[in-house]
């Protein structure tokens, strides 16, 4: 496998597990709805997500698709491959791997959601539909920086396409829709504001992370970025083997997700730490559920228990416990664990 | 089974009932005028609405996403048509698409206002007006409006309210049980999205079945000259504008008649209805006595202050003689905290000299429109929601096209500036370009920002303020207003003064949460350096104008306006109007909210507003006046 040049390889990130596991939870399952990082500055955030694209696997594509369309998926098929699909066409596929699309914060929402491709209007006189940044992220992972600072319309529009899967176009004499499911990676710094809850409730997945405190570890996490920097590509060279490593596991944790059996009781005990902690909505629940079931399937473990279950709920439940826009968020993670284990007994 | 919808299917759906009643009622009698579904988030809002595909025979469902230009809402020239005769043709939009079907919009409350507007008036009238791009056509555009809103990002216009027939408010489910049925089927169908919805085919084909018969019972259905007397006389009572309430009251309860195939309509049919159809109309009546259905359509919205509860919490008002009791150079000579008879509650009201002591918040309630909003004429940048200015920047949602105003073409509307120019193509000589556009077809693109304002609140922490539960209410009101600039996208900044100076406790950020923060552990105590406050405040404004000359500032002063400290002056009150002038002469917007809600006033802070040129407001002027508790709307 080779490492891509310049980016500092996943495994060497000193530290910081919570952060790690949930964006591998999210490569293992991109239905768990992405994850927020929130974190004072210089924590790894951007570099953690930008490395991921190393561990990321090759699946199948259909050639020169602008949605990377998914050839065997015709529910998620873009309009020319469905056709293509339902005449039962060959369609030429391609292996690639899954990419980090990254969405700047001054992108405008005509670059996000696509327009009206002037050049060929003016050539042709003919209207066509110019692919937008959702449309690359389609069945990849989006990865926006300083999330909180985005215009708020274009979040709108991220969020709805987000969650439904499909982006809708009705401007400037273009109406069109596609396929666009990706997996939301958000970054932000907390002390320039934060996210509105109804965002928040959009990721799956919410981790904080703070600077490492242990002094030994501080000063390992310095030698290595001074190596990385002084050589590169011995450094990359050095990880290789932990990367190979980790890429394996995740795949094995793909191959295994569907397999991954729960009880009925587990059901009832999400939906009892839910409403104990009085969570809004439902979302919370499900996505607590499908995060424990990829755990477990991370772990090797063809079956949910109970310590899954507690995991999930931490990376599930703590931003979605504020009732009001600006109650306090820093709620006590020991009350949430309280409650956990007075559903789980 | 229609082939294009597998969604989440309708009949697999755990609770809800009153959704799902609806949405029902609104199939089978269209006229009901559609449906707002407000609810917090996951609550399966979108979900009923989109898995509605499978039940609405010949219908569709039309979606608008926030993304849409007018152009597309409306319809617009067909470019290609256009092109290739010479002659402009029309393109129908989204409106023309949803005629005799369901016209679905989620996050209501985010779509932008010109948008907004051309659904109003095509909702209000049936029908669609186009003129617009050289076209000039009438089309039918009869559809039954759905839409779901998150009423935590704010509200929408009562009128446009208005125009949706009924209102259910989403809760989440707390039984255990149903709750886990919700995340096992939820998972089910994730896992195989076909076999979900097949297996519920049935349940779903029941519900057509019903639908269709219910439609049947609706023809023969015959209302009674003493229904609609009820009907008019529940409207009447619930004080609601205009007559549309009792029109749709008659539509909803005659649709829930034919549900249960019944001929004749129910006292009872129409008190259901008006659950439905009476929530956002209701005006706040004089009478604190609601009527009994009234009461009904309430039962779930303890969990606002509604401003009469607000009057009760709040703390009893001063008695006239315990105001005047005060001599205000006491006051100003020992740097305690005010001493006052008569206290209801002593221990909360007892300071110890010098002493700070740091109260919780009163009550949060919905402001109303406290910031008067005058037409700005100078162009903005920035970002938010209270105020919307067209915008000259790059950013922004484009909305709509316009002919340039001379000499200014920058931001071309490309697209628009095409469709101009399609008609004559035809005609134009082109020297050899496939496409000649003249001046006279340029259009600009309008782009369409919110632009939140700058909020810096001022506020006195002085001992004073800590007598009667003063900071309490403060605090409250205080709150109420950042909750406001939350859903506004508002920057906000904090300052207090106390003792000997102000400080500035929160530079402008666009964390309302932090705001929040302090102030909920702002300390009262000591002397009041009014000036100082009002000076650091001109200072912050000054140096924010600096850095982005196109901000909106407000200078948001709470006091009881009793200044009695100064560093630079002996008469601290004079010095405190010299600051004030100094503001009111840089024309920045300044509102005063007085912190004193005893009868007699002491008339500084009018002698202050009058200085800074500022709007001069009760605690209690904040309180949204015309808006129904049960939607929690605030704009």
């Amino acid at each position: 496998m080779s490492i891509e040049r310049n980016i500092y390889p996943f495994t060497a990130i000193v530290g910081q597990n919570k952060m790690k596991t949930a964006l591998i939870l999210n490569i293992i399952n991109p239905s768990l709805g992405g994850v927020l990082i929130r974190g004072e500055k210089g924590t790894a955030k951007s570099t953690a997500v930008r490395s991921l694209a190393d561990l990321l696997s090759k699946r199948a594509q259909v050639k020169d698709c602008p949605f990377s369309c998914n050839p065997y998926d015709l529910d998620h098929a873009c309009l020319r491959c469905s056709e293509l699909m339902k005449n039962e066409k060959k369609l030429d596929t391609i292996n690639t791997k899954m990419r980090v699309i990254e969405l700047p914060i001054s992108a405008t929402e005509d670059r996000v959601v696509g327009t009206m491709d002037i050049e060929h209007a003016i050539q042709k006189g003919e209207k066509k539909f110019e692919t937008g940044i959702l449309a690359q992220a389609n069945r990849n992972i989006l990865y926006v920086d300083e999330v909180n600072l985005l215009d708020d319309h274009v979040v709108d529009i991220l969020l709805d396409s987000a969650a439904m899967g499909v982006n809708t176009i009705e401007r400037e004499g273009i109406s069109y829709t596609h396929p666009a499911k990706f997996t939301l990676i958000g970054t932000m710094n907390p002390e320039e504001g934060d996210l509105r809850p109804q965002l928040l409730d959009r990721f799956g997945l919410v981790v904080d992370v703070t600077g490492v405190t242990d002094t030994s570890k501080r000063v390992e996490l310095i030698r290595r970025r001074i190596e990385f920097e002084k050589n590169p590509s011995n450094f990359l060279n050095d990880y290789t083997f932990s990367q190979e490593q980790l890429a394996h596991k995740i795949q094995e944790a793909i191959a295994l997700l569907p397999e991954v059996t729960f009880s009925d009781e587990l059901l009832e005990m999400a939906a009892k730490i839910a409403v104990s902690l009085g969570v809004d909505g439902h979302r919370a629940d499900i996505v607590m559920i499908k995060t424990a079931i990829t755990i477990a399937a991370y772990n090797g473990k063809n079956s949910v228990s109970e310590k899954e279950l507690e995991e999930a709920a931490s990376f599930t439940l703590p931003h979605r416990m504020r009732k009001m826009p600006f109650d306090d968020s820093s709620i006590d993670s020991q009350f949430i664990l309280e409650k956990i284990q007075e559903a789980i007994r | 089974m229609n082939s294009n919808c597998n969604k989440f299917p309708f009949s697999a759906i755990v609770g809800q009932e009153s959704i799902k009643k609806s949405l029902l009622w609104n199939i089978v009698n269209p006229k009901i005028g559609g449906v707002l579904i407000s609810g917090e988030k996951g609550t399966a809002k979108s979900t009923l609405v989109r898995s509605l595909c499978d039940l609405i025979f010949t219908m569709e469902l039309i979606e608008i996403p926030l993304n849409t230009t007018e152009d597309r809402l409306m319809g617009g020239i067909h470019l290609e048509r256009t092109l290739k005769y010479g002659k402009r043709s029309f393109e129908p939009g989204i409106l023309q698409r949803a005629n005799n079907n369901i016209l679905y919009v989620d996050e209501v409350n985010l779509l932008s206002d010109p948008i907004v507007k051309n659904l109003l008036e095509a909702a209000s009238s049936g029908l669609n007006k186009v003129e617009r791009e050289g076209l000039s056509l009438v089309h039918d555009s009869k559809f039954i409006l759905v839409g779901s809103m998150n009423p935590e990002e704010g509200g929408i216009r009562p009128q446009f309210l208005d125009r949706f027939g009924l209102f259910v408010e989403a809760n989440s489910e707390n039984d255990i049980r149903k709750r886990t049925e919700i995340i096992k089927r939820r998972i089910y169908y994730e896992n195989n999205p076909y076999e979900f919805f097949k297996s519920y085919q049935k349940q779903n084909q029941t519900i057509k079945t019903h639908i269709a018969q219910a439609q049947n019972a609706l023809r023969q259905l015959v209302v009674t000259e003493h229904a609609m007397k009820i009907a008019s006389a529940i409207a009447m009572e619930a004080n609601c504008a205009g007559h549309r309430a009792e029109l749709i009251l008659i539509e909803t309860a005659k649709a829930i008649a034919a549900w249960d195939f019944r001929k004749t309509l129910n006292i009872s049919d129409i008190k259901e209805a008006a659950k439905f159809v009476l929530p956002h109309r209701t005006r706040q009546r004089q009478d604190p006595q609601a009527p009994n259905i009234h009461q009904d359509t309430h039962d779930d919205d303890n969990v606002q202050a509604s401003p009469d509860s607000q009057e009760n919490n709040s703390p009893p008002e001063e008695l006239p003689t315990q105001d005047s009791s005060i001599p205000q150079q006491e006051n100003s000579l020992n740097d305690s905290d005010e001493i006052e008879p008569d206290k209801i509650e002593p221990e909360e009201n007892q300071f110890s000299n010098d002493s700070d002591k740091t109260e919780e918040s009163g009550e949060i309630f919905d402001v109303g429109r406290w910031l008067s909003e005058k037409k700005r004429k100078s162009i903005h940048k920035g970002s938010g929601k209270r105020s919307v200015v067209k915008t000259d920047a790059q950013q922004g949602r484009h909305v709509r096209s316009r002919i340039p105003a001379t000499g200014n073409v920058s931001n071309i509307a490309i697209a628009a500036t095409l469709r101009a120019a399609a008609p004559y193509q035809l005609f134009r000589e082109k020297n050899d370009l496939a496409f000649c556009v003249k001046k006279s077809d340029i259009r600009v693109k309008i782009r369409e920002k919110r632009t939140g304002n700058t909020i810096l609140f001022v506020v006195d922490a002085s001992g004073s303020m800590g007598a009667e539960n003063r900071m309490r209410s403060v605090k409250g009101a205080i709150l109420s207003l950042l909750n406001d600039a939350y859903q506004k996208r508002d920057r906000v900044g904090l300052i207090a003064f106390r003792r000997n100076s102000a400080e500035l406790l929160l530079g402008i950020t666009r964390s309302v949460e932090l705001a929040q923060k302090e102030l909920q552990s702002l300390p009262t105590g000591g002397r009041t350096p009014l000036d100082a406050g009002l000076d650091l405040a001109y200072e912050i404004i000054k140096s924010a104008k600096i850095k982005d000359k196109d901000i909106l500032p407000v200078i948001v002063l709470v006091s009881d306006g009793k200044a009695t400290y100064s560093e630079k002056s002996k008469d601290s009150f004079e010095s405190a109007i010299d600051s004030a002038r100094r503001i009111g002469a840089e024309k920045i917007k300044t509102v005063i909210i007085d912190a004193d809600q005893g009868f007699i006033k002491l008339h500084f802070l009018e002698k202050l507003a009058e200085a800074m040129n500022a709007d001069l407001l009760e605690i209690n002027d904040l309180h949204s006046k015309t808006l129904t508790a049960a939607v929690k709307m605030s704009l």
